[in-house]
């Protein structure tokens, strides 16, 4: 097992090397590495051989593993106090259970559904996976040749309390010794590597201070185990493509002391910094930039998702900048592709265009035919004018009154409803997702972005942009209360429709039946003539 | 005076026909290029997408809900056209046809009704003039195109062309499938009595005598005319476009679920019946649907009324079939209004003001009722299912029988009078 465990400092100015300790083992005991009321947000890796797995009890039999050939499970809460990470966990997926995959050639269809039940111990209805073949969809291929995707896409609403009670999140719990709620958490497998990686993010720590009290001890002599643990730091750099970090880096058994490190490195994934000029002598300045979204009310049948942003934070990072959304939706609802050709529309919409979707798009289907968990697509999203940004920052005076006028940017996507299953209530809720939202820039060296160490891959919109793109994400805002919208589906309420199958059916046959007499009885007391001579 | 004698001049009213088509082109090209709210109909965009894939060689049933023959995307093939003019054009067309049919039908009126010119425009512009008519075709619906074949097939019945009566039979039923309930009512209107004037007699004699009588050229020739162009048309274009062609024009059909609320009285039913949860005992009843329908449509209407009046006959056939049918929105009106120019003007409903206004009144609330509740559902979000949606699907649906009831009853009445029109002139 070998354990990579960061903490990244969120007060760096209150951050005292005297946090950080390391103990050195007496008596043949093992050294101990310390971290006191550390406020900062942390990263614990795992990784796991396949052998080892059954010996640290994960929660499904190692041999499930053979019928994929890649295999990358991401779990995002819904709680925005949990999910908002600092740099380099800035990187999002709509809240719930994502799984990205692709068979092995090997085995006759593989089948991830009962996995997947198994694994989550979820029997909710809304768990839609009849075999994986059918419910996954397909994830789009930007091109043949360079593609970095998975062959598949699953997700299924899976929230807080449902991922606390799941295996998974029992084991998780276990193997880190940590009770905190997650911001989120990685598993990769794929065959090559033979192992499984785990990646678990909190944004803070527990308790009041929200701070880590951890202790790691260094591994036994004679195990292959390695622990190494990272306290580091956001500094400011120059060049805008890279990021860079300072602290400490520290392998308990090895080191006597925390030794100091400081790396820089292009990363795929970039946090959104303030507008203010660059200054290399301070540390980066996040932006205040946070998007709210919500469901036009009442909803109908069509639902509008709604994205909200404030319009003077929403300037592009750089000129090759496009923002976008990537929306993850259940089966309940659709996007209807046709709707989104028509500049006037689409500029009605603060919309630029539908990049790309994939997964159910049936227009006319109920969501009772449709075997797919739904669908996924990106929008580009139209960003403030820039003459309206100009003027605001040209002078005060018009600054105040754009800001009055125009002091939201919405932005909206139409969808659709399905009819959903009749049922013993007049409606029937289904949860929404947040889209994430972010800014696809152009990165020249896109190449280099898997070495970073915390290069994060396999979230379904990377892979649609090409591998000279950078992702530079907008947060959702604090302020939810939750990062999924809810939605009061009318159905047929089974409790009233005691009259609607002999009330339908005997209307129709007595309506049938005058019209019978109107057809062949007699008129005005005699048959006509016409009808004699017929029969 | 001046409306009489707008009615007087045949130029005066088909350039107003024409006029009011090209101005409701006109704003719809305005609207369509100023506002996110399109005039053009959703299906339009269908058919468009359809023939650009065509023009690329490709199926048009690559477009999703696509559910059309082929020939329609074919027909279209100019909106594939760069500029804005040739991508509506696929509306002109269809107003064109508007037009046509319209034409067709003051031809009939003056010709097979007896009627004097200004009263076959009057009941022609019920059509011609008919503003819903004209915002249906240039919208980009292809039911008004549908007018013109099922107009010129009653044209070719009355002036006795039968191969090419037979053909557009044929043709229709490849277009739309349910021209087929034509084929009953022509078949039994076209008795010997309407070509020759010999066969008096013949009714008395034995079952095998009256099958031979049955059997004349010219039923037989309309039956292969319309049976070849069906056959050849489906095989030529199921080797164009194989398996999909089938599956969408025809078999969709047959299958569809038709679960999204609409006028038809079966709805609410078809919804519980096919979602699982709701009651799956009596799945059978929504197939059993078709037999009311069918038998109404195409055996019982035809039987009891086409000898006495086909345009008529034709007109209580469609209603019935609308009425009847599993599903059931608002551009399947037009299927029958094309009809009404030929039983109105002597009808009871016109003659009655009392049973018209009612007729009209109730159809009018019933649909205004139901439309309320669709209302709630669609963009309020109530679940108006039941009792809703459904009680007023089914007083539409009575309304609709109670029309069709007196239209039936007229027509039988009509059958006695000897001289049936110039009553009024």
């Amino acid at each position: 097992m070998k354990q990579r465990i960061t903490y990244v400092v969120t007060e760096p100015e209150i951050f005292s090397p005297d946090q950080i300790s390391v103990e050195k083992g007496k008596n043949g005991e093992r050294d101990i590495f310390q971290v006191k009321r550390l406020e900062a947000a942390k990263e614990h890796r795992i990784t796991l051989g396949l052998d080892e797995l059954s010996k640290h009890k994960i929660p499904f039999d190692p041999e499930v593993l053979k019928k994929w050939h890649e295999l990358h499970i991401r779990w995002s809460p819904d709680n925005p106090n949990f999910t908002i990470a600092p740099a380099p966990f800035t990187s999002r997926v709509s809240p719930g259970l994502h799984i990205f995959f692709t068979p092995s050639t090997e085995v006759e269809d593989p089948d991830l559904c009962q996995d997947v039940r198994s694994v989550f111990r979820n029997h909710h209805p809304q768990f839609k996976c009849t075999t994986s073949n059918e419910t996954a969809i397909k994830m789009p291929m930007l091109s043949e040749r360079f593609t970095m995707s998975t062959a598949l896409q699953y997700y299924t609403p899976l929230f807080e309390k449902d991922w606390k009670s799941s295996g998974m999140g029992d084991w998780i719990g276990d193997i880190t010794g940590s009770t905190q709620p997650p911001s989120y958490v990685d598993v990769d497998y794929d065959a090559m590597s033979q192992a499984v990686v785990c990646t678990i993010v909190w944004s803070n720590g527990h308790g009041l201070e929200k701070s880590w009290t951890d202790q790691y001890f260094a591994p036994e002599e004679d195990s292959d185990s390695t622990v190494e643990i990272g306290v580091l730091s956001h500094e400011a750099n120059t060049d805008p493509e890279d990021y860079q970090f300072g602290g400490f880096l520290t392998v308990p058994g090895r080191d006597d002391k925390p030794k100091p490190t400081r790396f820089q490195t292009p990363t795929r994934h970039y946090p959104l910094l303030d507008s203010a000029p660059f200054n290399p002598n301070t540390a980066p300045q996040l932006s205040p930039l946070r998007y709210m979204t919500s469901v036009n009310r009442p909803t109908g049948l069509h639902p509008t998702l709604t994205l909200t942003l404030p319009t003077n934070d929403l300037i592009a990072p750089d000129p090759t900048c496009k923002l976008h959304a990537y929306l993850t939706l259940p089966s309940a609802l659709f996007i209807d592709k046709y709707q989104f050709k028509d500049p006037l529309f689409l500029a009605s919409k603060n919309l630029v265009a539908l990049r790309s979707i994939s997964g159910a798009t049936d227009l006319e289907a109920p969501d009772w035919v449709i075997p797919q968990w739904g669908s996924a697509a990106l929008f580009e999203l139209a960003a403030p004018s820039s003459s309206s940004s100009s003027a605001s920052s040209s002078s005060s005076d018009t600054e105040k009154s754009s800001t009055a006028v125009h002091a939201d940017h919405n932005i909206s996507i139409p969808l659709h409803l399905r009819y959903l299953p009749a049922s013993s209530s007049t409606h029937t809720p289904i949860s929404v997702p947040w889209p994430v939202v972010f800014w696809a820039c152009r990165a020249d060296e896109g190449a280099k972005h898997a070495q970073n160490p915390f290069d994060r891959r396999h979230l379904g919109y990377e892979a649609l942009f090409g591998p000279k793109t950078r992702f530079m994400h907008v947060q959702p805002s604090e302020d939810a209360a939750r990062l999924v919208e809810r939605i009061e589906v009318p159905v047929l309420d089974t409790r009233k429709v005691g009259m609607v199958e002999a009330g339908t059916m005997g209307i129709v046959v007595v309506a049938f039946l005058g019209l019978c007499w109107v057809l062949f009885g007699k008129i005005n007391g005699r048959k006509v003539d016409g009808e004699k001579k017929k029969q | 005076m001046a409306l009489s004698g707008f009615f007087r001049s045949t130029p005066l009213v088909f350039t107003t026909a024409s006029l009011l088509r090209v101005a409701f082109l006109l704003y719809g090209l305005w609207q369509d290029a100023n506002s996110p709210m399109k005039y053009t109909d959703i299906d339009y965009f269908v058919f468009t997408d359809a023939a650009r894939f065509i023009a690329q060689g490709q199926s048009p049933y690559a477009r999703d809900t696509y559910r059309y023959t082929p020939l329609l995307a074919w027909m279209l093939y100019p909106t594939t056209w760069s500029g804005t003019f040739w991508f509506n054009s696929g509306k002109l067309l269809f107003a064109v046809g508007d037009v046509v049919a319209g034409w067709m039908m003051y031809r009939i009126l003056r010709e097979y009704r007896e009627m004097g010119k200004e009263r076959a425009l009057r009941y022609a512009s019920i059509w011609l003039l008919n503003p819903m008519v004209a915002t249906i075709s240039t919208r980009g619906s292809s039911e008004g195109l549908l007018g013109v074949f099922v107009t010129a097939l009653l044209w070719a019945v009355l002036k006795r062309k039968y191969v090419l009566t037979g053909m557009l039979l044929g043709f229709a039923v490849h277009f739309k499938i349910y021209p087929f309930i034509y084929a009953a009512s022509i078949v039994w209107w076209l008795d010997s009595t309407k070509t020759e004037h010999d066969a008096k007699g013949r009714t008395q004699g034995s079952v095998f005598d009256q099958l031979i009588a049955f059997i004349n050229p010219q039923r037989v020739t309309i039956a292969a005319a319309s049976i070849i162009t069906f056959v050849l048309l489906n095989v030529a274009i199921y080797n164009m476009y194989g398996w999909p062609f089938l599956e969408h024009s025809y078999f969709y059909h047959l299958t569809r679920i038709d679960h999204r609320h609409n006028f038809s009285p079966y709805n609410t039913l078809l919804y519980l019946n096919s979602s699982p949860g709701g009651t799956q005992s009596t799945f059978e009843l929504e197939r059993l649907a078709f037999l009311p329908q069918l038998l109404l449509s195409a055996l019982m209407i035809p039987l009891a009324l086409a000898k006495k009046d086909l345009p008529s006959t034709m007109l209580a056939q469609t209603f019935a079939f609308v009425a009847f049918n599993k599903v059931c929105t608002s551009q399947y009106f037009l299927w029958y209004m094309m009809f009404l120019p030929y039983y109105l003007p002597d009808s009871v409903l016109f003659q009655s003001p009392t049973i018209g206004f009612t007729a009209l009144a109730a159809w009018v609330v019933g649909q205004a009722a139901w439309l309320q509740q669709g209302f709630q559902l669609e963009f309020n979000g109530y679940s108006t299912f039941v009792p809703g949606l459904w009680l007023s699907s089914i007083v539409f649906f009575i309304v609709n029988v109670g029309i069709l009831g007196v239209i039936i009853y007229d027509t039988r009445m009509r059958g006695d009078r000897t001289v049936p029109v110039k009553k009024q002139q």
